[in-house]
Parts: C-alpha cells; sequence; structure tokens
C-alpha cells in the first residue's frame, strides 16, 4: 500500500528539465505514440511483422519530415535575422 | 425507409463503442472483439498520458488556466475531469518547460483516443451495414 501511495506521489510534483537542445529528444516518443497508435487503426490486420515495419516507416517519415523543416527554418532564421 | 430503421436500431451500440471507447482507451476495440488492436491502443495511449503526468505532475490538467489543452486531456478518459477538479484550486502548480512537455504529452495522447473512437465507431457501423449488404 505505501508502494502505491510512493508511486502516486511522483505524479502530484513536476519533474525538472532544463531548456537546451537536448529536451528536443522529449518529441522522439511521442513521435513512436503517435506512429504506433495511428497504424494500429489503419491496418486491416494486425500482424507483429508488418506492424512494427509499418510503425517505424512512419516514425522514420515523421522524424526526416520534421528535421528537414526544421533545417529549413533554421537557414531561413539564418538569413533574415544572421 | 426500412434502411432507415436499420440504422436507428444500431445507434445505441455505436454509441455504446464509442463511450467504451473513452472510458478506457482500446475498449471500443475490445467490445468489437479487436483485441490486438485493443492492446495495443490501451498501453500506448496509457503509457503516453501516464508520461505526460510525470513529467509535468497532475498541475498540467488546468481546466480554468489551459481551457484548450483540458478539452483535449479529456478525451482520454472522464478521469481527466476528476483530475481536473482535484487540481482546479492550483495546488498542484507547474511551469515552464514540464508544463509545456506534460501538456504536449496528455493532449495527444487524448487526440490519439479522439481518433481511435472515431475509428471504432466507423468500424461498428461498417461491420453493421455490411451484412445488410449496402
Amino acid at each position: 500500500m505505501k508502494t502505491i501511495f510512493i508511486i502516486l506521489a511522483t505524479f502530484t510534483k513536476p519533474e525538472n528539465i532544463g531548456i537546451n537542445p537536448q529536451s528536443m529528444l522529449w518529441l522522439l516518443p511521442l513521435t513512436v505514440a503517435i506512429a504506433v497508435v495511428y497504424k494500429a487503426t489503419k491496418l486491416p490486420k494486425i500482424k507483429a511483422g508488418n506492424f512494427i515495419k509499418e510503425s517505424i516507416l512512419l516514425f522514420g517519415s515523421i522524424v526526416v519530415f520534421m528535421a528537414i523543416t526544421a533545417f529549413i527554418l533554421y537557414i531561413f532564421a539564418w538569413f533574415t535575422i544572421g | 425507409m426500412a434502411r432507415r430503421h436499420f440504422k436507428d436500431n444500431h445507434i445505441p451500440f455505436l454509441l455504446f463503442v464509442g463511450l467504451s471507447s473513452w472510458f478506457v482507451p482500446g475498449g471500443g476495440y475490445f467490445v468489437l472483439n479487436e483485441k490486438k488492436r485493443a492492446a495495443i491502443v490501451f498501453i500506448t495511449i496509457t503509457i503516453t498520458f501516464c508520461i505526460g503526468l510525470y513529467i509535468g505532475s497532475i498541475g498540467v490538467i488546468d481546466p480554468l488556466g489551459s481551457m484548450p489543452w483540458y478539452v483535449a486531456q479529456t478525451m482520454n478518459t472522464p478521469v481527466v475531469v476528476i483530475l481536473g477538479q482535484i487540481t482546479k484550486g492550483g495546488a498542484y502548480p507547474v511551469y515552464g518547460k514540464p508544463n509545456e512537455i506534460g501538456q504536449i504529452y496528455t493532449s495527444i495522447s487524448g487526440l490519439l483516443n479522439l481518433l481511435c473512437i472515431v475509428n471504432s465507431v466507423y468500424t461498428a457501423y461498417l461491420r453493421k451495414i455490411e451484412p445488410a449488404g449496402i
């Protein structure tokens, strides 16, 4: 019982996350969740191999697209702001 | 007329599937006997939601200060409404990056569950009209 309360207590105080480039990595688990749930709704039949392959492909596509977008925005900012 | 009557009879079932999905993520798929799909959706959405709460604490559920995020969060499960009543008084303050990441995680998991609610209801609808040959 005590253990349950200790676990629940961890949800009442925020974690200490700094504002640094590494904090951007928090988008990766979220992207995995989006890819997995989206593929779970779209695939007509769920088979482990195919499902994992499709999810990884979608995850990779999202990450690559975001990286390209970030790079373009960085170049744009570099040209306009300096 | 007969077709309309057929659909009307299944509205309670569609409602049941939608509510099951809302009460427990993946519940709608479970009702439709799609157990693998239900398990994947349940595990993924629950973990995403819990990560959000762990990072930002239950303070990220803020029905007064951030209404749009709260609406997305309530799509996870009705339990969010209860948590919203607990945090309404401002006893769990959270600011900055943890608040931001917590809100994004919990809201995105809510919107993913909304996708699953709509998809499970649509799947149930298709299953009901397919045997009739429509």
